[in-house]
């Protein structure tokens, strides 16, 4: 391969920006010292030692299992949401209406609930995360059912197509689209929340581990952990959505 | 198995009264043009005996059956619309297999009928290609293959070739009058291109401007001479077109 593709590959104006920034973080580090802003290196240096350690793999489970309860639940739920928007005009009104309910309830909320019911327990962080994913998915996959072109719907009446039918041939791969970009989003979200969660009451986890590194002062660790954050959320969608996008989009 | 249709007293009113009151017979195996101007119930004249849409008065029989707007009635009608309605994430073959599913038929009898159909519409070698990677001309095909493939008692035909240009247009109504000729069905076909229904139509029924009755209903079975046709027709439906817009009064 050559250089000049290789160039175009790492992006060399986004390269040049980073190595703007960790300049300008070193610089900062040296002036503020290591417990407020530690070093790059020693950023790398912790890294290496998690690897090692293979503590990355026990707080990154613990992590991605609690979501995919809380998510995968959410996902469940949302599925079974779209299928009651299919069947009936007046569920999909009364879920239109609850889902703006829920969106616009903040996730501090659903911590201090969850922890009054579930106290310091798996649940806590579990519950959170499939409050605040399930109105994301669910109203995409509401928004899709929604619109579902009614022509394509009004074929299928012409040649008889049974309800079950034309919800597997029309109203499924219409929908699966709006399904695969909630659960993207939702996912994200899923990370993100569900790591505040578990600075209550849980002993692993991404965000309890960056909580407990702050409290033993050890801040090189929270960048560490910032870090695994994004490797992962940036890992699952390159992996996981993209794939399945493009697979949905083999047809076009 | 081609059956008679009847269409008594129809008519249909929206917010405007769109249809004042249709009245024809068609024979078993005819092949029917629906003429008129644009925006004069062409479109919902055909919703309404394809069972798609109820009528205000008035009632359709096929083959004897009355064809409510649910669509009980046991005959079997294709519809193929301006638009070709096919599943863009299923193959050609695929959309076609779909309608056959209601029918009982065991997949490998859905897959022979469609196979068959596609080539009878000029598509064998495109079986496995998703709508996406074929012509406008090539869709319409696929859509008219489905229609056909349900060996429908009565198909009908809503301007179809409307998107294609003037050779796949020519290519097409020849096409259908040979599948016509081939098949024997009754087909109802609406269009407001008067060459096109005098090129393949064996009855013409003009409709008049909104709200709709039948202006003109003629036998097109070459005892007219051709061109004549046209020129009246034509004079007929510039009449028509005028009425619509208001430029004359009511007759
Ligand atoms: N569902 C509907 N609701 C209200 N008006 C309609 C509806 N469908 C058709 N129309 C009206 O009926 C008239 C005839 O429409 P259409 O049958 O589509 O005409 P054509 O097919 O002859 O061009 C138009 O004025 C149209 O606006
Ligand atoms: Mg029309």
């Amino acid at each position: 391969m050559s250089a000049r593709h290789w160039a175009t590959r790492l992006h060399l104006p986004t390269l040049g920006v980073a190595a703007v920034i960790v300049a300008g973080w070193v610089l900062l580090s040296w002036r503020y010292g290591a417990y407020v802003l530690p070093s790059p290196l020693a950023v790398a240096r912790g890294f290496a030692e998690i690897v090692a350690s293979g503590e990355i793999w026990r707080h990154t489970v613990a992590s991605l299992g609690r979501i995919l309860v809380g998510f995968g639940g959410a996902v469940v739920v949302a599925l079974l949401t779209g299928l009651a928007a299919f069947l009936s005009r007046t569920a999909r009104g009364v879920i239109h209406d609850f889902l703006s309910v829920l969106n616009s309830t903040s996730v501090f909320v659903w911590i201090v609930i969850s922890i009054i019911w579930f106290g310091l327990s798996n649940w806590a962080p579990i519950f959170t995360t499939f409050m605040i994913t399930l109105p994301v998915v669910a109203s995409n996959i509401v928004e899709g059912v929604a619109n579902v072109d009614r022509r394509l719907l009004e074929m299928g009446d012409v040649y008889r197509l049974s309800g079950r039918q034309k919800f597997t041939a029309i109203v499924v791969p219409s929908t699966l689209p709006y399904l695969v970009v909630g659960m993207k989003v939702g996912f994200g979200l899923a990370l993100k929340v569900s790591v505040v969660a578990e600075i209550f009451g849980v002993t692993s986890g991404i965000g309890y581990v960056m909580n407990y590194s702050r409290e033993i002062l050890a801040t090189q660790m929270v960048f560490v952990w910032a870090l695994v954050m994004i490797l992962v959320m940036t890992a699952t969608d390159r992996l996981v959505f993209d794939a399945v996008s493009r697979r949905l989009d083999r047809w076009r | 198995m081609a059956v008679t249709l009847e269409v008594a007293e129809v008519g249909k009113d929206f917010l405007i009264p769109v249809i004042d009151s249709v009245s024809f017979g068609v024979e078993a195996g005819e092949f029917v043009c629906l003429l008129g101007p644009n925006g004069c119930g062409k479109t919902t004249l055909l919703r309404i005996v394809g069972g798609l849409e109820p009528p205000t008065r008035g009632r359709v029989l096929l083959g004897g059956e009355p064809v409510s707007g649910s669509g009980r009635h046991t005959k079997k009608v294709g519809v193929v619309f301006q638009e070709d309605r096919l599943l863009p994430w299923m193959t050609l073959r695929e959309n076609v297999e779909l309608v056959l599913e209601p029918l009982g038929l065991g997949a490998e009898a859905r897959r022979q009928a469609a196979d068959r159909h596609l080539r009878l519409a000029g598509l064998a070698g495109f079986e496995a290609y998703h709508p996406a990677r074929v012509s406008g001309g090539m869709r319409q095909r696929a859509a008219i293959a489905r229609a056909l493939a349900i060996e429908p008692d009565l198909l009908l035909m809503d301007e179809p070739f409307g998107a294609l240009d003037a050779q796949n247009r020519r290519i097409m109504q020849q096409e259908v009058r040979r599948i016509w000729r081939e098949t024997g069905r009754t087909i109802l076909f609406v269009t407001h291109a008067i060459d096109e229904a005098v090129a393949i139509g064996t009855t013409l029924i003009m409709l008049s401007a909104r709200p709709a009755r039948i202006r003109e209903m003629v036998r097109n079975d070459g005892h007219l001479e051709r061109g004549k046709l046209i020129d009246d027709l034509n004079t007929m439906i510039m009449e028509e077109v005028e009425r619509q817009q208001g430029v004359v009064g009511p007759a």
